[in-house]
């Protein structure tokens, strides 16, 4: 008796192991449709990065009709990433993406392995081997929307920045809403602070919480961490939120305290990468990311209209068509230094 | 000054997850059971408290009752997790840090895997409101840092002594500590150190599960499958930093949080400082206090993480 119950709980730990993980093929399978599979290490409904790269391949799914059979698989860590690459690769897929720059060092040895298949991660602006695609959002953009916003309507003259690292997409989104802060407001105060974790709500919370009661009253935070500074801003009468994803706007506390947000067009991405796999390129290129190639949108919460100035709304506007008209506006953003804020 | 006073109050309701799982992992210590597995009940915890509330609201407010029910639900799935470990480790005799990893696995797998089932993506609760003391939350400075917050906050600290009385002032507080320093000595006295054990583990998973329900109704107010995020090794940790003492374990999550809390503002302030090292700070902390205090470890359960078998001279 023992034994067996020994062996039904070591049985129901080790299920517990696979838990977190889930999957799911979409799509008619025609034979000319390119099998694409996403490997992320959070879930598709995370309000956040991972959520932002799956929307934009169903939303690719819309709009290239039959075109696209796709499959993903969520909570992924690096170590396993391999094995379900692997699988997918005997499964036949055309396009395997690891939608992480974590994913980096396995998409490169599995691209070596498998010189027949195409292979994307991101964020990288590196040039990769010929079977792979890297992508890279120019993030400072977003940021500097958020920025013009944050700066013009904070009435304590002090703004909230919580970032996850200080690496990839997240340090050019925090980079642009510095620029972008100081652009229509070079006297408001800008509390930055780093949690260390990309996935920790609470901390992420608690950064907001402090920058709150140290008077930010306009607060913003890049990755999916940031719905727990979401949330904690909420929690303030007087705080606002600008957000890095358009999925914040449609959570509770998005619809009250968002004032608008930015969001990851990856269809754009991967409709880019499908067109180039049907002219035979099968990588070797970084696709970034901008306002100018449609990498990007940018919404404003209707239901908080009203908190919005049509000044603000001018500004907006004004950077927004410098970013459609031209990429690369904002390349001075690696020279912001958080020290000297 | 006012710095002072923001990061003091902030600290006090940042650092009740930590203070409720450590306590609940002290009594399971102090009855010689080391769980390393409150990080996956804390989990369940976090799960299963804001199910009530959501289920009832689907995200919209809802009466204070059902919030309490959630802390009812998190702790009963607790207390239900820290037998399941006894049944492990002291019914099956199980090497106790191998089964704490597995519960770990465990609770973070179920909790994530019930609530993409029952909830779906990541959602937020209203949760549980802010209860300033009426009279003594005006008082100038100590009002906000003492009397500002919900009322999870103010039970968990008078839990503290409560603990204190339960470990050192009852009859059950010293079979605790028996079974966990001399279990055979406990067992010739007549104490049933199976029953005193598994008596441990409903108490510690119980309080480890409120502590997740606390993170997930009264802190962030939301729930994710990452919510602990390691909080419940450093609760373990707590453990050792506090010596086995209520009110050191106090201490030790009050002074772990005002360091997060301190680098966090400190970040904000724009000093030349690398933010890792800055993040790093609480947990440096831990690690210096805990080697400092190594050679004072005399109030360590001496049979802790041993399995007992009174047919086994050990």
């Amino acid at each position: 008796m023992k034994r067996i119950s020994s062996m039904l709980l070591v049985l129901l730990m080790a299920v517990s192991l696979f838990a977190g993980g889930a999957s799911e093929a979409t799509g008619d399978g025609s034979s000319d449709a390119v099998k694409v599979a996403l490997i992320i290490e959070n879930t598709i409904d995370d309000k956040g990065w991972c959520q932002s790269m799956h929307d934009g391949i169903l939303a690719a799914q819309e709009a290239l009709p039959g075109k696209i059979e796709y499959s993903y698989v969520e909570k992924m860590a690096v170590v396993d990433a391999g094995s379900i690459a692997r699988q997918y690769v005997a499964d036949g897929y055309d396009l395997i993406i690891g939608h992480g720059a974590q994913y980096k060092n396995v998409i490169l040895e599995l691209a070596e392995e498998y010189p027949d298949v195409s292979f994307a991660f991101g964020t990288s602006s590196e040039i990769g081997p010929e079977n792979v695609f890297t992508y890279m959002p120019e993030s400072e953009e977003t940021g500097y929307l958020s920025g013009i916003i944050a700066g013009m309507l904070t009435k304590n003259n002090i703004v909230g920045l919580v970032g996850p690292v200080d690496g990839g997409d997240s340090a050019r989104y925090n980079r642009g809403y510095v620029l972008g802060v100081q652009s229509v407001n070079p006297d408001a105060k800008i509390l930055v602070a780093h949690t260390g974790s990309f996935s920790d709500f609470v901390k992420a919370g608690e950064v907001a919480t402090s920058q709150i009661e140290s008077g930010a009253d306009m607060l913003t935070g890049s990755s999916q961490q940031a719905i727990g500074a979401l949330r904690a801003t909420a929690e303030s009468p007087d705080a606002f939120w600008v957000g890095q994803d358009l999925a914040q706007l449609t959570t509770e506390e998005g619809k009250a305290k968002c004032i608008a947000a930015s969001s990851y067009n990856y269809a754009a991405v991967i409709i880019d990468i499908i067109s180039k796999l049907d002219a035979g390129v099968k990588g070797g290129e970084c696709i970034p990311m901008n306002f100018n190639n449609g990498g990007f949108i940018f919404e404003y919460n209707e239901l908080l209209a009203d908190k919005v100035p049509q000044e603000v709304k001018d500004k907006v506007s004004e950077a927004m068509s410098n970013f459609t008209s031209a990429a690369g506006v904002l390349s001075n953003w690696s020279e912001v230094d958080y020290n000297t804020l | 000054m006012d710095l002072v006073v923001n990061v003091l109050s902030m600290c006090i309701p940042f650092s009740v997850a930590l203070l409720l799982a450590s306590l609940g992992e002290m009594f399971n210590q102090r009855a010689g059971i080391f769980n390393l597995g409150c990080e996956g009940v804390m989990a369940m915890g976090a799960f299963s408290g804001m199910l009530v509330p959501f289920l009832v609201g689907h995200g919209g407010a809802v009466p204070m009752v059902y919030n309490a029910l959630g802390f009812l639900l998190a702790g009963v799935i607790g207390a239900l997790l820290g037998l399941l470990f006894g049944l492990v480790v002291i019914t099956f005799r199980a090497p106790q840090g191998i089964a704490g990893i597995g519960m770990q696995m465990f609770g973070v797998g179920v909790a994530g895997t019930l609530f993409r089932y029952f909830v779906g993506g990541t959602q937020s609760v209203p949760g549980v409101p802010s209860f300033p003391i009426p009279v003594l939350s005006k008082i100038p400075v100590l009002g906000k840092i003492f009397f500002s917050h919900n009322i999870v906050v103010y039970l968990a600290f008078l839990f503290v002594l409560l603990s204190n009385f339960i470990l050192f002032k009852t009859s059950w507080g010293l079979r605790v500590r028996a079974v966990g320093t001399h279990p055979r000595a406990a067992d010739s006295m007549g104490i049933n150190v199976t029953l005193t054990r598994y008596e441990s583990l409903l108490v510690g998973g119980a309080l480890a599960g409120i502590a997740g329900a606390y993170l997930s109704l009264c802190q962030a107010k939301m729930f994710s499958d990452e919510l602990i995020s390691g909080r419940g090794f450093i609760a373990v940790a707590l453990v050792y930093f506090g010596h086995w003492n209520p009110y050191k374990i106090m201490l030790g999550a009050l002074l772990f949080s005002l360091a997060q809390t301190f680098q966090s503002v400190v970040q904000g302030l724009g000093i030349s400082f690398p933010y890792e090292f800055a993040v790093m700070l609480p947990y440096i902390l831990v690690i210096v206090v805990l080697a400092f205090s190594s050679r004072d470890q005399k109030s360590a359960p001496a049979s802790l993480g041993k399995p007992f078998n009174r047919e086994i001279r050990t």
